[in-house]
């Protein structure tokens, strides 16, 4: 579902993602892990659209995001790192918009916005601009209308930033759910190491724009030399070498 | 004060930065536009003040008299003007910039941090007042063949008027913010002093000066200069800092120290005031501006009508767009005053047409009348301009850091901005033809002249919403603190230069062309084949040139926001 190819971003002064190949599998949800400045936001808005790469390919859903964007980005449910809204719009009227881009059934629509916002306990605060919202509620709402038009592939940046503990919970087993009863493809990056263990299937490992290591947790234990080991001691090993190229 | 230094040094070294080789901002064409620009206002202000001044000085007695007045009112003007932009600098510095809870959670008091504040908020709301100010006093000087100690003086003067009005608006703003939130008092003082404007506007132009040409009504005017020699108020310090100035240009040495004296010591008494005070209240203002902002009006629902559906004939994304775009506009209360700046320009506008004293002319009148028509259609391109530079040059600006939204949409980003250019455009065209068709019906000018402004302002505000969207494409700026400002920046700048030519070669290809039909219609005469050829040529290069400012500036635009 979502194949890079030596994916570049040269930003004349670094290059922040360096020839990353890797491929997502329909229903996977694949852990995206790197230390700051690693080029891990910088790979995702590349795959949203968001930036264009140096040179490489993205293709999404079988749609190369070069050639066709607007197909690649009708598959894809995207949440940044962090959440910058339009400030004087309602939750709803938010929602509505995003509906309308995304072309959600126009029928369907109402039902499905009143059902993730009350999922995400926004259903009170519905009808107030968004300018009024905490930082938790505004990333509440982005991952609420990024799943509004039922996406093939959901791209998430630092998905729990901001959250409360039931709300980092709730949104784990949306994630799980989607990826197990939905066949949804999840590229999630994140920090959070626990996260990455305990939600993912694979995990690809990247620093300095290179991807220095991918599998799941047993493969990466084994590329790190390392027997029964968390997550943590995984990436730090892997980051302190250096050598997994 | 270390802290006070300290706390000041982000923003010196910001701006050193900022004038550093390699900076993208800083490039000589921008530097040069810009420098050019200033100089020229400066050296324009000299000369219309010089030449003016001499004027007065000229005429006995009542010359002198004049000219005094002219400075007190000028002084009073300047510090009516420091105090409103240093109010609305202040509730910006010290109770809305973005960084302002990060210097709150450091260990320095709220006074050292109040004091930082200020400085900056005064030394950004006078420095243009004060370097502007310096060719109408010069002037005075050179006029008045003061003594060299006058420069000193009106500049020292000038600097504590500065610190006066600063000091005051500080002490006004800290208890302003103690009873309402920082956010609502800006709201609500952008829309007073617009409507203070307004209102001065209006009454400037409901008294009908054109009727001073009028010598029955030179009484009035020896009566209204007379009641200009009542004195001004001694305990206002616009009073004290006038009466400096004058005194130094007449060489008096005890009034002007013992006014600048005063000048001084109630400057460092407001700055000690507002000290103390921020001590006491500004921490609690702060707090009070951190709360939720609720709406100033909550919008009136009527059963059975919702004012989307009536755009329903859009495609759904240009829909999503425009409702998006709609609301955000109306609910931003940063654009109310200017709607209604705008609507009271528009009326001024018109009302000048139905004041002109067209039978009392020298000239003949049917030709006078479609001279002012044929120049109308570049004035109300020129008001279209200023309108487009407000409004539609930041529209893409306006999208701030929730333009990630557009960029990961299905949508393109060429559809995104053609979106853009009609949600102003349809407005924008609705707003230009009545303005025009309103001011030639006032005029009762001829059809062929109706017809041409008509034909001509349909291809020319395309051309300049066009510019405008492409431009601020361009030159866009998503982090801005305040989006609209985009247009003081380098982009607006050029799409006012570039607006302003596209108008003024439209009007002169088409000026002979015009000429030449208005004349043989007149006549009685059918045109030459050199006259039509001319006349097909002209229109068609103007209509080319409409099409191309509407298009190409899109286009680049498109460019540089994928690039981005």
């Amino acid at each position: 579902m979502i194949k890079l190819s030596e994916l570049t971003k040269d930003y004349g002064t670094t290059i922040a993602v360096n020839k990353l190949s890797l491929n997502v599998t329909a229903g996977e949800i694949y852990g995206f892990i790197g230390p700051n400045g690693a080029g891990k936001t910088t790979t995702i808005r590349m795959m949203g659209g968001i930036l264009a790469p140096t040179s490489g390919s993205i293709i999404i859903g079988g749609a190369d995001m070069a050639k066709n964007p607007v197909e690649g980005k009708k598959k894809i449910g995207f949440v940044p790192d962090r959440p910058f809204l339009y400030e004087k719009l309602t939750g709803m009227e938010f929602l509505q918009f995003s509906g309308d881009l995304y072309d959600v059934k126009l029928e369907m629509f109402q039902q499905k916005a009143i059902n993730l916002l009350q999922q995400f306990a926004l259903w009170n605060w519905a009808d107030e601009l968004i300018e009024s919202y905490s930082h938790g509620m505004k990333q509440r709402l982005i991952i609420a209308s990024a799943l509004l038009h039922d996406p093939q592939i959901l791209i998430i940046d630092e998905p729990m930033v901001g959250l409360d503990p039931e709300a980092v919970h709730m949104v784990k087993d949306i994630l799980k759910n989607l990826s197990a009863n939905h066949n949804t493809t999840i590229f999630v990056s994140t920090h959070t190491l626990s996260l990455a263990e305990d939600l993912c299937h694979r995990i690809g490992l990247i620093h300095k724009g290179t991807l220095l290591a991918e599998g799941n947790l047993d493969e990466l234990k084994h590329i790190a030399n390392l027997g029964e080991a968390k997550l943590e001691e995984v990436f730090l090993t892997i980051i302190k070498e250096n050598t997994f190229i | 004060m270390n802290a006070v230094i300290s706390l000041l040094k982000p923003r010196i070294l910001s701006s050193l930065n900022g004038l550093k080789r390699g900076n993208k901002k800083n490039n000589w064409s921008r530097i040069l536009m810009f420098g050019t620009l200033g100089v020229v206002f400066w050296i324009g202000t000299f000369i219309i003040f010089y030449r003016v001044l001499s004027y007065f000085h000229s005429v006995q007695d009542f010359g002198d008299i004049l000219a005094i007045k002219l400075l007190s009112m000028i002084i009073i003007t300047f510090f009516v003007l420091l105090i409103f932009s240093n109010i609305i600098n202040c509730l910006s510095h010290l109770y809305l910039s973005h960084d302002l809870p990060l210097l709150h959670s450091l260990p320095v008091s709220s006074k050292d941090i109040f004091l930082s504040r200020w400085t900056i908020s005064n030394f950004d709301s006078s420095w243009m007042i004060v370097a502007f100010s310096l060719p109408v006093f010069i002037s005075y000087g050179l006029i008045f063949k003061a003594p060299v100690i006058y420069y000193i003086i009106f500049f020292t003067a000038m600097i504590f008027m500065c610190l006066i009005a600063s000091a005051l608006s500080g002490i006004l703003v800290l208890f302003g913010a103690k009873i309402l939130p920082a956010g609502r008092i800006r709201t609500i003082l952008v829309i007073i002093g617009v409507i203070m404007v307004i209102i001065l506007i209006l009454v400037l132009r409901l008294t009908r000066p054109e009727q001073l040409v009028n010598p029955d009504s030179f009484a009035s005017v020896v009566l209204y200069l007379n009641s200009l020699q009542a004195p001004n108020s001694p305990i206002l310090p616009t009073t004290w800092i006038t009466d400096t100035i004058i005194a130094a240009l007449h060489n008096e040495s005890n009034t002007y120290l013992l006014n600048m004296s005063l000048a001084i010591t109630f400057a460092l008494m407001l700055i000690f005031l507002s000290s103390i005070s921020s001590q006491k209240v500004y921490f609690a203002g702060f707090s009070k501006s951190q709360t939720t902002p609720r709406r100033l009006f909550t919008p009136l629902k009527y059963k059975g009508f919702n004012w989307e559906s009536s755009l329903n004939f859009l495609p759904r994304e240009s829909k999503a767009f425009a409702v998006k775009e709609i609301r955000t506009f109306f609910r931003d209360s940063s654009q109310w005053p200017q709607l209604f700046l705008m609507a009271a320009l528009i009326v001024i506008y018109l009302y000048n047409f139905s004041v002109l004293p067209l039978d009392i002319a020298p000239i003949k009148a049917i030709y006078l009348q479609n001279i002012f028509s044929f120049l109308n259609i570049g004035l109300v391109a020129s008001v279209l301009s200023a309108i487009s530079a407000r409004f539609v040059f930041p529209t893409v600006s306006m999208e701030g850091e929730a333009f990630w939204i557009v960029l990961a949409a299905p949508v393109k980003i060429k559809n995104f901005l053609w979106i853009k250019f009609f949600l102003y455009y349809v407005p924008l065209i609705i707003l230009a033809e009545i303005l025009v068709v309103a001011s030639n019906f006032l005029l009762k000018v001829s059809s062929l002249m109706m017809i041409l402004s008509i034909i001509t302002t349909f291809f020319l505000v395309p051309a300049i919403v066009g510019l405008a969207t492409g431009l601020g494409a361009v030159y866009a700026d998503f982090k801005s603190e305040n989006p609209a400002n985009t247009v003081t920046g380098f982009g607006g700048l050029l799409f006012m230069i570039l607006s302003f030519a596209l108008i003024a070669i439209v009007i002169i290809l088409e000026a002979g062309p015009v000429y030449n039909i208005f004349m043989a219609d007149l006549r009685g005469q059918s045109l030459s084949l050199i006259q039509i050829m001319w006349v097909t040529f002209s229109f068609a290069l103007s209509l080319f040139l409409c099409l191309l400012a509407a298009i190409y500036p899109i286009e680049l635009g498109k460019k540089y926001l994928i690039v981005k």
